[in-house]
């Protein structure tokens, strides 16, 4: 009887996933968008807000956001444009900024083209704006604010005779030296780094260089490239910035005092905040310049998102609309944005609210905020081209053996242009 | 006259039970097995995505030879299956031989102790060794604790590679070990006896009677841990992250960045995936031939 019981509940189950599977036909109610966003504290709270918002003057608008990990909504755009399914998709999702050329131009059939959309591209920062812009065409809104900081602590710095001032605007030379003293009186190392090759590629992006050019492929021959690979070596090599592998032991590094800074998108500022016991140690300037190299400059980018549309949104006047009126236009959207969400916005004018002039006692009365949104309108526009995960993996090679075989950065390089290269081709 | 019922021979009625308890799960098996597996290899023989595919020959094979990536991680997935697979066998067989004493007291904790690691998920124990070996992880604390210099396991090639066959072989040599347990179980007691008469010592009774008795057993177990070790994939992405570099990348793992974090090239990951294919077939036909048990 009971095995009975059983193998029943069992057949049930089965049954009952299989139903449980067959997708529930999508409302057909004209107010109603799709969204697939991955962060419950940050970009899916950022697109309730933005409902909330939009309401006010829509009252029959409705969103329906769908939690998906970002490779779970990589995977499912692969799939619904392998299969040629489109009807998968959502209206509106949110795309990691790297793997945006790379995906329309595999996957141009997924993105719906945002360029005459009405929406004002000008008052978003170039630098972010690049990321999502694929031959001259808008494919999404820039949403969070990737733009690189270098987060100091000013008690280490201090302790060696410093300060903070001291590390804004220079040059990488410069850094070395202050490094140096900071390693010889305190012995801590001004930097870490989770490795692989985002700092080196922020580097070449600060100095408006970049992987490449034309179309082309440059990475052998790329002297800026190679100069950047040298200055992480040496960082590494002098003991000025240590590398972790895993995660969680780079986090723990900032919290507990291993390093005296870190060079990172400006998202690494929660992870810092983390170290309340810290609060009023920290202090945020723009990273090194790299020395003798024409229009290099201290800012770059790393990280971020946009929101795009995709070919399955049926209703994309109001989708064009909704993303105009909110991420597109309201600053007090980003202002709540800020205070609950810690998303430092893209959208130049949201910097000149109230909220982004105020100072943070975490970074010693420092106005963070304003001044990130500063660093990020002075980001050189950054052309990664759709083989940039190609590229990131072939750098992180590069780095790899330079740093821990002493390989020569010259033909390593060669090694990457070579690998890069084969990967096109096919 | 009644019209005569054609009627079916017992025999033929069996089939036909036999056949219709087949079907439903052949059918499944066609459908989303080897229908997959044609596409698949229909797929490894064209260029471009979806229906704008095109015949491409064996374009994306010969690509295979020049394809400097797919060496480094051909050669790492070989090193693993030379170094790993016959060190984790004689441990199984080890161990099975000993947790087979009759007289061995606690033999069932023993055993479940050592099977154990098979049954935890293959990321979390990644996570867990990943742990183990960090910079500030056990195992360094305890060389530095030893006298000896902590090791940085993720950033030198061959330490990682170290740490990844050390992993598999605390995952795998339980589950090993439990077939050759099996296999010892139903060799009869009785030969034991018969060889003690007639004056074989231990070792003697281990390698000319368990050995030849155990072939079967051993054959299957590698002929699956070199199928298992060709297709690695979880220590690999989760362990070292294929790091550094590129030096502990699985071609399994490779053929996952081919398709979903590189620029995405699905014919090629498809024309590597037979590649595999066809080495596990090659191999296991070599263990078949040189375990055949007729002479």
């Amino acid at each position: 009887m009971r095995r009975k019981l059983v193998s029943a509940i069992l057949a049930a189950t089965v049954v009952g996933s299989m139903i449980a599977a067959v997708p529930v036909a999508a409302e057909s109610n004209d107010e109603t968008l799709t969204v697939w966003c991955w962060d419950p504290n940050f970009n899916i709270y950022a697109m309730k807000q933005a409902e909330a918002a939009y309401q006010k003057d829509h009252p029959d608008f409705k969103l329906d956001i769908q939690e998906n990990v970002y490779s779970d909504i990589e995977t499912k755009l692969i799939t619904a444009a392998t299969s040629g399914d489109y009807s998968t998709l959502p209206d509106i999702f949110l795309m990691q900024d790297y793997s945006y050329h790379k995906d329309v131009t595999s996957f141009p059939d997924v993105f719906t083209d945002l360029t005459d959309s009405g929406i004002d591209f000008s008052s978003f920062s170039a630098g972010k704006l690049a990321d999502s812009t694929v031959d001259g065409k808008n494919y999404g809104v820039p949403f969070d604010n990737g733009a690189t900081i270098m987060a100091i602590r000013s008690d280490i710095v201090e302790e060696a005779g410093l300060t903070t001032d001291d590390f804004k605007d220079i040059t990488w030379s410069q850094f070395m030296e202050l490094a140096k003293t900071v390693k010889e009186k305190t012995g801590t190392p001004m930097l870490t780094t989770s490795g692989g090759s985002e700092l080196v590629l922020e580097m070449l992006q600060s100095a408006g260089a970049s992987p490449i050019v034309d179309g082309e492929v440059k990475i052998a021959d790329n002297e800026v490239l190679a100069q950047a690979v040298e200055v992480y070596a040496t960082l590494v090599k002098e003991g000025y910035m240590t590398e972790y592998t895993d995660w969680d032991q780079y986090i723990a590094s900032m919290n507990n005092g291993d390093a005296a800074g870190v060079i990172n998108g400006c998202w690494i500022m929660s992870s810092i905040q983390a170290a309340e016991d810290q609060s009023g140690n920290w202090t945020i300037v723009n990273m090194p310049a790299l020395d003798d190299v024409e229009g290099a400059t201290n800012y770059a980018n790393c990280g971020g998102a946009s929101w795009a549309v995709s070919s399955n949104c049926e209703n994309t006047d109001l989708a064009f609309d909704f993303l105009k009126s909110t991420f597109a236009a309201d600053v007090d959207l980003y202002d709540d944005l800020l205070v609950n969400a810690g998303a430092i916005a893209s959208y130049l004018p949201a910097a000149e609210s109230s909220v982004y002039q105020e100072a943070s006692d975490f970074y010693g009365g420092q106005k963070v905020y304003a001044d990130i949104v500063d660093f990020a309108s002075q980001v050189p526009a950054f052309d990664c081209g759709a083989y940039y995960s190609d590229i990131r993996s072939a750098l992180t090679d590069v780095v790899t053996n330079v740093v821990q075989n002493d390989a020569d950065i010259t033909s390593e390089l060669q090694n990457a242009q070579d690998t890069v290269e084969f990967n096109i081709e096919g | 006259m009644q019209p005569k019922r054609k009627k079916m021979s017992l025999q033929k009625r069996h089939n036909l039970i036999g056949w219709a308890f087949l079907i439903p799960a052949s059918l499944l098996i066609f459908i989303f097995c080897f229908y997959p597996m044609v596409q698949a290899i229909l797929l490894s023989f064209k260029k471009g995505m979806g229906a704008a595919g095109v015949w491409n020959g064996i374009g994306n094979y010969t690509r295979i030879l020049k394809d400097k990536t797919f060496r480094q991680c051909l050669f790492n997935t070989v090193f693993y299956f030379i170094i790993q697979v016959p060190i984790m066998l004689l441990l199984a067989l080890i161990l099975a031989q000993l947790l087979n004493n009759k007289d061995l007291k606690f033999k069932g904790l023993f055993r479940t102790m050592i099977f154990l690691p098979c049954a935890t998920s293959l990321v979390s124990y990644s996570m867990i060794f990943k742990s183990l070996f960090a910079g500030d992880g056990f195992v360094n604390a305890i060389l530095t604790h030893i006298g000896m210099q902590p090791v940085d396991w993720f950033q030198n090639a061959w330490a990682a590679r170290f740490v990844i066959i050390i992993a598999l072989i605390w995952r795998w040599t339980g589950y090993n070990m439990v077939f050759y347990l099996s296999g010892l179980q139903n060799i009869d007691s009785s030969i034991y006896e018969a060889a003690r008469i007639d004056g074989a010592n231990g070792i003697q009774q281990f390698f000319k009677m368990t050995i030849p008795l155990l072939k079967p057993t051993i054959l299957l177990t590698a002929i699956m841990s070199t199928s298992g070790t060709l297709q690695l994939f979880d220590e690999s992405v989760n362990l070292t992250a294929g790091g550094p570099g590129k030096s502990t990348m699985t071609l399994a793992h490779y053929i996952f960045n081919i398709s979903f974090v590189e620029t995405p090239k699905f014919n090629y990951a498809a024309a590597l995936s037979v590649f595999i294919l066809v080495c596990v077939a090659i191999l296991s036909a070599i263990q078949m031939k040189v375990g055949d048990s007729r002479d």
